[in-house]
């Protein structure tokens, strides 16, 4: 039975094994650790950038359990591989947050606030804390990563023209876009769910999964990366 | 007349399929189920949205002062309550949960505006009802429902054109695969449910107090109790902002039976401004956080010390009787009956 509804099994059949996944999280850590002191860690965090944090999590969480899980069924459901609301939706909210605080942190922070309110209004604690860890240091961590990478200029912030903001706005809203197609079927069709709850793991769907995910989350990743960016000049008059 | 379809498998299993399906003209079958394919679900979920509203979404989702049973509970009984629930919901029989649900909705009652609210919870209920069921129900392989109910035997009630299986769809859709998608909606209602109670009576400086007393940084609950302060909010700015567009005189001049598809276009327009008119007011309540010496000290202190009342021992005793009771139920063989595999 296991640990608040986490079965632990680790001997499914095409599982990715755990030492692979245990050292991924533990390199994850290390760079996470290591950039975030350099940074600062939270304490570069002024209260504003908190309140966007907050803010940021609030819409993920509105998108996610009332708006975009729902329009999801409006959709008939196998395209939904293709056309997720509710994870595009909430692709779209990290950017905005990213791109106004565009601080080492930011996307693990958010994906962290979002995963502990999505458990109070909907999910409620069971399989935590793996979902939190799983989901700052997946998605949350590539975020930080391309903040670490790019420094304050994060979706073309900043660019002298409007022309080189476009640009630089799609094209790494289109790279993160392209990181965010991997962890779902990767991460967690091919571990966590067998782990969690001993699911069957089948290549053929972990494979077409990353390829059914990776149209949609480019394109709305680049489409994101506008987005984020005109909302940063927006917000910041 | 009721007939038997028998479907043999590569590896020689079969299964049986008491035939149900009405007699429809093959044209006629196949309209309806693309309809269903396509409307089906979204038509009674639309009609649920629109029941429970912007405002209602708005009154489901913020603390009111009031000083009832949940009210004057501490927040670390109402998680408590809310991770015990979870548990039971997530490794017992599927009716434990429903009987949970039922209990956790007729406690809505006691709270401000008590029958409102069990209203709105109740809409938000069958739309997670609905939305799961159509989620499982026409995918879910035979030989996950030959497990689930023990039999090889099962309803058959609808027969689905043949090229629906390339979206994934059994030829089929049986009476035991809706149950199955009912069943498994049950492993989420109650959680939600208990974290609703947690949210609508509890002020959002009693969650900040339960999270940093087990060390939780301040910065990242700062955040999350402005989340939480927020969820409400974004509801009520969207609602001005969708009949803003109304009183510009979006969709007067036309019939009133296209009113939905302008609230939705409004609903679209709205989204943007929202964002904009949130995070730009932001700086006030960074402004506001920061005069008040907000992390000027690395600790914070507590205005209200952390008190268990007698309400506090009632939930825990429950609480525990919940736990204890499906100890029970799974000793008895009635644990988690459907191989469920994650959402």
């Amino acid at each position: 039975m296991g640990f608040n509804g986490i079965d632990g099994d680790v001997n499914v059949p095409g599982m990715i094994p755990w030492e692979v996944i245990v050292a991924y999280f533990v390199v994850a850590i290390a760079v996470a650790v290591v950039i975030g002191k350099k940074t600062g860690g939270l304490k570069a965090f002024t209260t504003l950038d908190l309140v966007y944090i907050g803010i940021g999590a609030a819409f993920s969480v509105v998108w996610e359990f009332y708006i975009g899980g729902f329009l999801n069924k409006f959709v008939p459901s196998g395209l939904t591989l293709f056309i997720n609301f509710g994870f595009l939706g909430r692709l779209l909210i990290v950017f905005i947050v990213a791109a106004l605080v565009r601080k080492f942190g930011t996307g693990m922070i958010t994906l962290a606030a979002f995963d502990i309110l999505g458990d109070l209004f909907h999910y409620g604690f069971g399989g935590e804390p793996i979902f939190l860890i799983y989901e700052a240091l997946t998605y949350g961590l590539f975020i930080d990563i391309a903040i670490a990478l790019l420094g304050g200029k994060f979706l073309g912030v900043g660019s002298k023209t409007q022309t080189v903001a476009l640009v630089l706005g799609i094209v790494e809203g289109a790279i993160i876009g392209l990181l965010w197609a991997i962890p779902d079927p990767i991460f967690y069709d091919a571990f966590f769910r067998p782990f969690l709850y001993g699911a069957v793991v089948s290549w053929a769907k972990v494979i077409f999964t990353i390829e059914a995910f990776i149209p949609g989350d480019v394109i709305m990743g680049a489409i994101a990366g506008i987005i984020a960016n005109r909302i940063q000049r927006a917000v910041a008059v | 007349m009721m007939s038997v379809i028998n479907i043999t498998y590569e590896n020689g299993t079969s299964i049986t399929l008491i035939n149900n399906i009405p007699h429809i003209p093959y044209f006629a079958s196949t309209v309806i189920s693309w309809v269903v394919f396509l409307f089906g679900v979204a038509v009674p979920l639309a009609i649920l949205l629109l029941a429970i509203g912007i405002r209602g979404f708005i009154e489901i989702t913020r603390f009111e002062k009031h000083n009832t049973f949940y009210y004057n509970i501490n927040a670390v009984t109402k998680i408590i309550l809310l991770i015990g629930v979870t548990i039971a919901a997530a490794i017992t029989v599927w009716w434990f949960s429903a009987i949970l649900t039922i209990i956790l909705l007729a406690s809505y009652l006691t709270l401000k505006n008590g029958f409102r609210k069990l209203i709105l919870v109740l809409y938000l209920t069958l739309t997670f009802i609905i939305g799961i069921t159509q989620g499982f129900a026409p995918y879910t392989p035979y030989s996950v429902l030959q497990l689930a109910y023990h039999t090889n035997t099962f309803n058959a009630i609808w027969e689905w054109p043949s090229y629906f299986s390339f979206m994934g769809y059994q030829p089929y859709l049986t009476l035991q695969g809706l149950e199955y998608g009912v069943q498994i909606s049950f492993r989420f209602i109650p959680a939600t449910l208990s974290g609703l109670i947690l949210i609508l009576t509890t002020t959002p400086s009693e969650i900040l107090g339960t999270f940093s007393r087990i060390k939780v940084p301040l910065a990242f609950v700062f955040s999350l109790i402005i989340a939480l302060r927020t969820i409400p909010r974004i509801f009520e700015v969207f609602d001005t902002v969708v009949k803003l567009q109304f009183m510009r005189g979006l969709g007067s001049t036309k019939p009133k039976v296209f009113y939905p598809m302008y609230f939705l276009y409004a609903g679209i327009y709205a989204v943007v401004p929202t964002m904009v008119y949130l995070f730009r007011g932001a700086k006030n309540t960074a402004i506001a956080a920061d005069t008040r010496a907000f992390r000027a000290k690395e600790t914070i202190t507590y205005l209200n010390d952390l008190t268990f009342t007698k309400e506090d021992i009632v939930i825990v005793t429950l609480v525990m009787a919940i736990l204890i009771i499906s100890g029970i139920l799974i000793a008895l063989g009635l644990g988690r009956g459907i191989p469920y595999t994650g959402y």
